[in-house]
């Protein structure tokens, strides 16, 4: 930002330290269209092979198609669910006053905080019990509530930052709390709603550790432990084009929704992401 | 409509803002709440409108009690500091949203709305944001909202802090006239005690969550009740004498100045004058002396700072051309008639 | 006349915060209550987690040798021998026919054999319906079996019941039912297990190793990352930036594939070696070292981004005129960071350091992916191993309890820590009453 000291120097260190991952990315993208020879690192052949799993069922586990499904539908219904609750529920935080209200409230600071993976054992035999075991349902059910305070977290903090005036104007032109909230508060946090659902989305999408868990079976797979599959069974043979070329299919959505939305995401991963 | 404040009392967490406080606000009046951040002026107008509730006393419009009324129902018009305006409505929306409250039908609300909007001269800027308005236009825009339902009270919380100086002037008597055309009666809050006095009809300056006098302007400003509302109304400030009754003359130092006629004072008795600086100067004898410590000028007036011997200081204000220099001696005069006399507690005598 | 008004009852609030009161308190609350539950039992694969029945197996029998268990009563379990009497009968003529049981009864009614092949000799011996196949007698001899091994028994009920029948000593009965029972029981094993199994020491050494140089790292590269990117071009900073930010927002099994292929002996570490001389191997598990340093990358890369982002932005808060007052007063670059910049970001090093602190501690989603706790256990961290033990694991016997020991250890920590950063929010502010008192 200051014209007082020269750039040159930083940019080359940076570009250095940046090298591992410049090259990851550009051979995930590259390898996953052409052969290279073993021991040489320039492609030497253009193929479409290593994108057979589109077409070809028996490569990994299960059809790509029916995970990519499920993972839509898991990472599209937790966002919905997870938006929709956290914003009702911000709001009362927020701005109603009720019975116990400090309870709540620090009760969603704490579980904000908590980290959620440890509860996963528990989980797994709860949903034993509940018969909810090796289901999409089950799963959603768990991202849900994990994602929850966090998701609360967030839309509180949008709420927060609308003017208490507008309420009470709204309030003074006669217009019931529900409807202020509705009418008035509502369209001033809808770009952290759109937020808050973009990133559950894509929170959803990339999720392992709870379906490799609780939905182990291969119907109920997603694309995340499909790809794991091939990563996690030494019995296979190691195919890195194949590999990467799964890992880019599932990627591409997240990549694309991050690209465009970077912007409306940074208030969201600087807010208190977890990790 | 008449407002009628009786034994109002508010504590925030068992702390006590305001302690069995009475106002009445006559039908068509301009009433102020005046007083320095703190003295409870807001927090009685977020009572009025129903934002805050009563922990004690009585409020009436008219006859109807509105006491434990919520905000929705007492039909008040609040135009706040920082106007409020729905962001995501355009102008004719943001007017029109406590008709659509009422579900009153769109030819009935477009007719208000435009009525409401040519009192406040704002017509054509109906189809446009709230972000695309100066400030100016957005307190227009704020004062139709408040007014298109024809509320009974219409209260102001410091409406005129958010603007630039030549707005301030040009929307002070906008809002009084407003006032006048609707014959409304209205509650000014503000900590500016040219706003009241130039706006309203009536001032009730408070202090420490009382009220401490309710008076006319003029009234207020001549005859102040004790030496806050002395200080606080004037600008620049009145400046206060320890002073002795010696014959017909109040003395202070070497300096005197004449009890106007017709009062009588315990001759040896200490008290305090309360000096304005427009009966300070040259004009009114010579009886006081002291040397110019500071000059400020004002282009149309001067004002000086007179510091006596015994370091007291008396302002003073001179219509411009008098030309003194800092450093100065002079032996200037007070008005007889018009200095105020307090006790050593601060009540007036 | 004053009235006090009461405060109105705010349904309102109550009713928007309902639906995530419910689902909070079923899938969160619950399991954290569950987890505690669990770790003091001994759930596992064999148990089940539901009920279980009462079977006196021979692998009861011998631990049962080192109970209070008197030796008449193991005598009697494993010679309880075969009772032709009328319930083995009956069962006879239902396996093998009404007449072979008649003239079963007829010849040994009453009679008692002591080993099963007597049992079989008797069985072979009948004249007129002899049992031919070997097996047959086998099986027939069973079902005269008077010993309560071997047996499954639905209830307690039950099983108590064949015991009284059996003639074992009375008081050996609740010994025996313990043994016998298949489900789980409450105890306080799996804890003690913890305290005194050297892995559980191991498990947080390998933890105290992963959280202290990953958090080191996080911080000290997020903050050389948003140091650097300040001084740069907008344009340039951003680039940089992405590159940073893409491995938090790529799914995490496509981060650890990336870092597979890196350090795999077909991978480009070991290619580039090879222009060198150097033989091909797998740079992430050879050896422990180098296990750790990938461990530790993986998750530093993920980790220095959100130091980036929160240090940028707190970089960004410090006053322009601030930066140049300093370059004006002759500070070089480096004086600039050390005197103006790093002190602005005291509070944003230490909130980030508590909150990875806590993730750290508990996450184990990419070790998992990368070296598994490999290479033999130099990287298992405590909330893998709370994964293994009752999740998933080469042995097949899943230890439920137990890994929710384990997982205990870690939800308290967290409930502790959580409660501590209360204190870090403004919670008095947090807390403030809402400004419409309706």
């Amino acid at each position: 930002m200051t014209a007082n000291f020269r750039s040159m120097p930083v940019i080359a260190l940076l570009t250095i330290v940046s090298l591992p991952l410049v090259i990851m990315y550009v051979f995930t993208l590259v390898d996953t269209f052409t052969n290279t020879e073993p021991g040489s690192l320039v492609p030497n052949e253009f193929t479409t092979e290593h994108w057979r799993f589109l077409w070809s069922p028996d490569v990994g586990r299960g059809s790509v198609w029916v995970a990519t499904v499920n993972t839509f539908i898991f990472a599209s219904t937790t966002a919905l669910i997870v938006t929709s609750i956290s914003v009702t529920a911000a709001y009362a935080l927020s701005r109603l006053d009720f019975p116990a209200r400090r309870f709540f409230l620090s009760g969603i600071i704490i579980l904000h905080a908590f980290p959620t993976i440890t509860l996963i054992i528990a989980i797994f035999l709860i949903l034993q019990w509940l018969g909810l075991f090796d289901t999409l349902i089950g799963v959603i059910i768990v991202k849900t509530a994990l994602e929850l305070p966090f998701g609360i977290w967030i839309m509180k903090g949008f709420y927060d930052t609308v003017p208490w005036e507008i309420e009470m104007a709204g309030v003074q032109d006669g217009a019931s709390r529900f409807m202020v909230w509705h009418k008035l508060v509502l369209p001033q946090v809808q770009p952290g709603l759109a937020a808050l659902l973009i990133f559950s989305f894509l929170s959803g999408w990339s999720e392992f550790l709870l379906p490799l868990v609780l939905a182990p079976g291969s119907d109920s797979q997603v694309l995340s432990t499909y790809l794991a599959y091939f990563l996690l069974d030494d019995s296979l043979e190691v195919d890195f084009n194949l590999f990467k070329s799964v890992g880019l299919f599932y990627a591409v959505p997240v990549i694309l929704i991050y690209l465009v939305f970077q912007k409306k995401l940074m208030n969201i991963y600087g807010g208190g992401s977890k990790g | 409509m008449q407002l009628k404040l009786k034994n109002f009392t508010k504590t925030f967490d068992s702390t006590t803002v305001i302690d069995g406080m009475d106002l009445t606000v006559n039908d068509g009046e301009m009433m102020a709440l005046l007083g320095p951040s703190g003295c409870g002026k807001s927090t009685t107008l977020f009572t009025i409108c129903g934002i805050h509730r009563m922990n004690g006393g009585t409020l009436h419009f008219g006859d109807r009690e509105v006491s434990n009324l919520p905000s929705q129902q007492r039909n008040v018009g609040v135009v706040f500091q920082n106007y409020a305006l729905y962001p995501h409505m355009d102008i004719r929306d943001n007017i029109a949203f406590p008709l659509r409250v009422q579900k009153l039908d769109s030819t009935t609300i477009a007719r208000k709305v435009k009525e409401i909007a040519e009192l406040v001269h704002i017509p054509e800027l109906l189809d446009r944001r709230p972000a695309q308005l100066s400030g100016g236009q957005q307190q227009r825009v704020a004062l139709a909202r408040a007014l298109v339902r024809k509320p009974d009270v219409l209260l102001l919380d410091e409406p005129l802090a958010n603007l630039d100086a030549k707005l301030r002037l040009e929307m002070r008597s906008e809002i009084r006239r407003i006032q006048l055309e609707t014959g409304i009666t209205a509650i000014l809050v503000t900590h500016d005690q040219v706003e009241a006095m130039s706006m309203c009809d009536r001032i009730a300056l408070m202090k420490d969550g009382k009220i401490v006098q309710l008076s006319e302007p003029s009234e207020m400003y001549n005859n102040p009740s004790n030496v806050f509302v002395a200080g606080f109304l004037g600008n620049p400030p009145i400046s206060f004498v320890k002073a002795q009754v010696q014959g017909d003359d109040f003395g202070f130092g070497n300096n005197r100045v004449a009890v106007a006629p017709g009062l009588k004072f315990r001759v040896g008795g200490a008290l305090q004058l309360g000096i304005r600086p427009e009966h300070f100067g040259p004009q009114f004898g010579r009886d006081v002396q002291g040397k110019i410590s500071f000059v400020e000028n004002q282009g149309r007036e001067d004002l000086y700072n007179v510091t006596l011997e015994n370091g007291v200081v008396i302002r003073s204000i001179q219509p411009a051309g008098t030309r003194l220099k800092l450093g100065e001696t002079v032996s200037w005069g007070v008005s007889s008639e018009n200095v105020l006399t307090f006790d050593l507690q601060g009540a007036r005598l | 006349m004053s009235r006090i008004s009461k405060p109105r009852f705010n349904w309102l609030g109550l009713g928007f915060l309902a639906p995530a009161m419910i689902v909070v308190v079923l899938f969160f609350l619950a399991p954290v209550i569950m987890t505690a539950f669990f770790a003091f039992t001994n759930m596992s694969t064999s148990t089940g987690i539901t009920g279980g029945d009462y079977l006196l197996s021979q692998s009861d029998l011998r631990s049962l040798a080192n109970t209070k268990a008197s030796a008449a009563t193991l005598d009697a379990l494993e010679n309880a021998g075969y009772r032709v009497d009328d319930a083995g009968l009956a069962r006879l003529a239902e396996a093998q026919g009404p007449a072979t049981a008649d003239e079963f009864r007829k010849l040994h009614e009453g009679d008692l054999f002591t080993s099963r092949r007597d049992m079989e000799r008797a069985l072979k011996d009948l004249r007129q319906h002899r049992i031919r196949s070997t097996r047959d007698r086998k099986l027939a001899a069973e079902l005269f079996t008077s010993s309560v091994m071997d047996q499954r028994f639905d209830t307690e009920e039950a099983f108590r019941a064949a015991l009284m029948t059996s003639g074992i000593e009375a008081a050996d009965h609740d010994t025996l039912v313990d043994e016998a029972y298949t489900g789980w029981i409450w105890t306080t094993k799996n804890i003690e297990l913890l305290a005194s199994l050297s892995s559980s020491w191991r498990y947080a050494m390998n933890t105290a190793i992963y959280v202290s140089f990953t958090l080191a790292f996080n911080v000290g590269f997020g903050l050389f990352l948003a140091i650097s990117t300040f001084y740069l071009s907008p344009r340039v900073a951003a680039t940089f930036r992405t590159i940073w930010f893409l491995p938090r927002v790529l799914p995490p099994v496509l981060y650890v594939l990336m870092w597979y292929w890196l350090t795999w002996d077909t991978g480009i570490i070991s290619t580039l070696a090879g222009y060198f001389g150097v033989a091909p191997r797998n740079w992430m598990l050879d050896t422990g070292t180098n296990a750790w340093v990938v461990v530790i990358l993986i998750n530093g890369f993920v980790g220095a981004s959100l130091g980036m982002i929160l240090f940028s932005s707190a970089i960004k808060a410090i006053p322009a005129s601030m930066l140049h007052a300093s370059e004006v007063d002759g500070a070089n670059r480096w004086q600039q960071v050390r005197y103006i910049i790093l002190p602005q970001l005291r509070w944003p090093i230490l909130f980030t350091s508590s909150y990875q602190t806590l993730s750290l501690l508990t996450s184990f989603e990419y070790i998992l992916l990368a070296t598994d706790g490999g290479p033999g256990g130099t990287t298992e961290v405590w909330a893998l191993a709370a994964y293994h033990t009752a999740l998933n694991n080469y042995g097949g016997n899943l230890q439920y309890g137990l890994g929710a020991a384990y997982a205990l250890v870690l939800v308290v920590i967290g409930i502790v820590t959580s409660l501590l950063y209360l204190r870090f929010f403004n919670f008095r502010e947090l807390v403030s009453k809402p400004r419409i008192e309706q």
